[in-house]
């Protein structure tokens, strides 16, 4: 008796908190599929049902919707910054793993204490020395930015790399494998699942971001803006009213490419996380 | 030891090229630029001194012709001793420009754009139109203002601020017709520092009135707020009013006699304390204690009005579509009515709001741009300005045209404009305002109304950091 009454505070308790944490999702959800354009909070369903939203965002462009191009500049800026900064935490994470010399110490420290300070710090900074490179208003530029300190963040990376046992790599070194041929034939087979995890938060960072891309692509011209600088501009408050449910819709759409990659990854990724936890 | 001297040859070799490659595709790209920039950027200042030396000599001249032309646009390549062929003379490179507008009118901007190109037929324009809202483009502009747009439209209150910031070109000098004297008074004041003028005047409606729906209200209602009260609360129905945002509540305050201003310094200097204002605090206490008019933000009313509840609305031009498609050809706008402030009936005051468009004293192509931003405020774009989207036009000519005067929402804003002031008004002001008006209109305002005003008009007051 005591143990139903148990699971059933239990599961009210967490009936509720799934109700408060889907409610929003569930409203963007449904406003997406409403008539109406505007914001109405006089009902929670929308009073009539309608794809036109959808449809404006890949069919119709008008002069505040690109979304087509939004998409296209985030994915690409996403993509690439995913292979460059990839790259780096592989390259610094295994530098720091398995190679030893002089000063290891006191970079890796200095790495992480570097890493520590918000990146938002040193933006306008960023935003001037870009501008004297002619890099601002550029994908290239964002490209640059959002995987130039990406190394720094080996820490995990590098974490899952110390839990492969070293005698594998002196087995290769004693069979004449060079360092590149230990890091391509050894470690980075053996790194799967952390390399899913490091591919996907490289992916996220540019796919959401908002503030440092509202700071590069300041020429004002659509086409060139990201999904977040796009979306945020129809919340402006003369285009809010027809555009709000469109808004909604390009959310939605937002989180599926997000959502499709950690539902394929999913697996790697909770074995990625905690890997590196238990050093064996 | 042989590898380490390896290594640090790589390494050095490395760096070396890297500096080299910089500096050669540094060359190439910026180089390039930079040459053409500079050509460009000599060409200009020529063609700036030319347009501003003859321009100033001609300026009278010019403004006798405007008159006589004020299509300008259409003439402006006719005679040859003008400033527009001195300048179209004095250009030989592609002439690029940006120009910023807000996304509504992105459509007409382009329009305008293409008859501008057309209208000069003998110069390659390279024109890129971005898109800026006028009530946020000051903050966008002011984060760079060399990255910032040649031409771009703002609204009037953020004109202080980018003229102390340096981000706007002074007016000294015009080319095709005299902006001071074809726009509205009060847009050329609002446009207006130090007696210097700053920017174009573009549109005269940024302000706010009464929308009603007139199968509630007799025209006879709605010069009093307080008979409107009674009639829509006769009819079960709402009249909305935004009283807690600085912009609106400033109506009632103003309108009895208590003054806001703004000082040299960017700080405020307000009397919403003094005496006898505590009356004004009790009339919009007891207007919201009816819960007849209610405080709504902007996109609530917009809900409201299309649901029906609210059959009349403080608020501006924006609105006139949601209202006209609410209410048909009952849809009606007049000045604001009055209120009764302790037995007398005071009107009330709005705030006049124009936008405007400046130039960039960065621009690569200050001639151009001044020429330009004349061309997308001159009486025909201005016309077509209200043809398209129902902005109430600055254009003296372009106001008084009979489609203009027929339109509900301009008439009462040329009614209220009697009783409006411009907005100039330090940030200090919002944060306190918007509490005030807060506190008044949900009654938490308890009994000491005395105090609530002090600590509204000390956060007004307060000092710029």
């Amino acid at each position: 008796m005591k143990k139903t009454v148990g699971f059933v505070v239990r599961h009210l308790v967490l009936t509720f908190l799934v109700v408060i944490w889907l409610v929003p999702i569930l409203w963007l959800l449904v406003t997406s599929f409403s008539a109406y354009k505007g914001i109405n909070t006089a009902h929670f369903f929308p009073e009539q049902w309608s794809l036109d939203n959808y449809k404006v965002l890949f069919l119709q462009p008008d002069s505040v919707v690109q979304y087509g191009a939004w998409f296209k500049n985030t994915l690409l800026i996403a993509i690439f910054t995913c292979i460059v900064s990839t790259s780096f935490v592989l390259m610094v994470s295994y530098a720091m793993s398995c190679l030893r010399f002089k000063g290891r110490k006191g970079l890796m420290s200095f790495g992480i204490v570097l890493n520590m300070f918000p990146g938002v710090l040193s933006m306008i900074a960023v935003y001037f020395v870009m501008k004297s490179l002619g890099l601002t208003n550029s994908h290239l530029g964002m490209i640059i930015v959002y995987s130039a300190g990406s190394g720094l963040g080996y820490l995990i990376t590098k974490g899952f790399m110390d839990t492969i046992s070293t005698s594998l790599r002196e087995a290769a070194w004693l069979e004449g494998a060079s360092e590149a041929t230990i890091f391509f034939k050894i470690i980075i087979p053996l790194s799967q699942p952390i390399i899913v995890y490091t591919i996907i938060n490289s992916f996220l960072v540019p796919w959401g971001d908002f503030v440092l891309a509202k700071l590069m692509l300041n020429s004002g011209i659509a086409t060139d803006w990201t999904i977040a600088i796009g979306l945020f501009n129809m919340l402006g408050k003369s285009l809010i009213n027809k555009y709000f449910s469109i808004f909604c819709a390009g959310g939605v759409i937002v989180s599926i490419p997000i959502s499709a990659l950690f539902v394929l990854m999913q697996k790697f990724y909770v074995e990625g996380v905690t890997g590196g936890s238990v050093k064996g | 030891m042989k590898k380490k001297v390896l290594a640090a040859l790589l390494a050095t070799s490395m760096v070396a090229a890297s500096l080299v490659g910089c500096g050669n595709s540094g060359n190439e790209a910026g180089g390039a630029s930079s040459a053409d920039n500079s050509t460009a950027a000599t060409d200009n200042s020529a063609a700036a001194d030319n347009s501003t030396a003859d321009s100033t000599a001609d300026n009278s001249a010019a403004a006798d012709n405007s008159t006589a032309d004020s299509a300008a646009a259409d003439n402006s390549a006719a005679s040859s001793d003008d400033p527009v062929a001195n300048l179209i003379a004095a250009t030989t490179d592609t002439v690029k420009l940006t120009v910023w507008a807000s996304e509504e009118d992105q459509t007409l901007t382009t329009q305008l754009l293409e008859d501008f190109k057309a209208t000069y037929p003998d110069v390659t324009f390279d024109i890129t139109l971005g898109s800026e809202s006028e009530s946020t483009a000051k903050d966008t502009i002011l984060a760079d203002v060399e990255a910032a747009a040649d031409v771009f439209a703002f609204a009037d209150d953020q004109i202080n601020e980018m003229v102390q910031a340096g981000a706007l070109q002074p007016v000294a000098a015009t080319y095709t017709f005299d902006v001071a004297s074809e726009n509205v008074a009060g847009s050329v004041e609002a446009a207006t520092i130090n007696g210097t003028l700053y920017a174009y005047p573009m549109t005269a409606d940024n302000g706010y009135f009464m929308f009603y729906d007139a199968s509630v209200f007799s025209e006879e209602d709605v010069k009093s707020l307080d008979k409107m009260v009674e009639v829509a609360e006769a009819a079960g129905k709402k009249i909305a009013m935004d009283v807690s945002n600085g912009w609106y509540i400033y109506a009632f305050f103003q309108g009895a006699g208590y003054e806001l201003t703004l000082n040299e310094d960017g700080s405020n200097n307000c009397t919403w304390n003094a005496a006898g204002a505590t009356d004004v605090a009790q009339a919009i206490m007891d207007l919201y204690g009816t819960n007849v008019l209610v405080d709504m933000s902007d996109e609530e009313m917009a809900t409201a009005i299309a649901e029906g509840t609210v059959v009349a609305a403080v608020n501006g031009t924006w609105r006139a579509e949601t209202a006209s498609d609410a209410w048909g050809e009952n849809y009606s706008a007049t000045k604001l009515p009055t209120f009764n402030v302790a037995g007398k009936e005071c009107q009330m005051s709005s705030y006049s709001g124009y936008k405007l468009i400046g130039v960039n004293p960065y621009s690569a192509n200050i001639g151009w741009s001044m020429l330009l931003a004349e061309f997308l405020t001159n009486e025909s774009a201005q016309a077509a300005r209200f043809e398209a989207r129902g902005l109430g036009p600055s254009n003296v000519a372009a106001a008084s045209s009979d489609a203009v005067q027929a339109d509900p929402a301009i008439a009462a804003l040329a009614a209220q404009a009697a009783y409006a002031t411009p907005q100039r008004v330090g940030g200090n002001f919002w944060a306190p305002a918007e509490t005030l008006g807060q506190i008044l209109a949900d009654g938490s305002a308890g009994s000491d109304l005395q105090s609530v005003l002090d600590t509204a008009v000390e956060g007004i007051m307060a000092p710029i950091e």
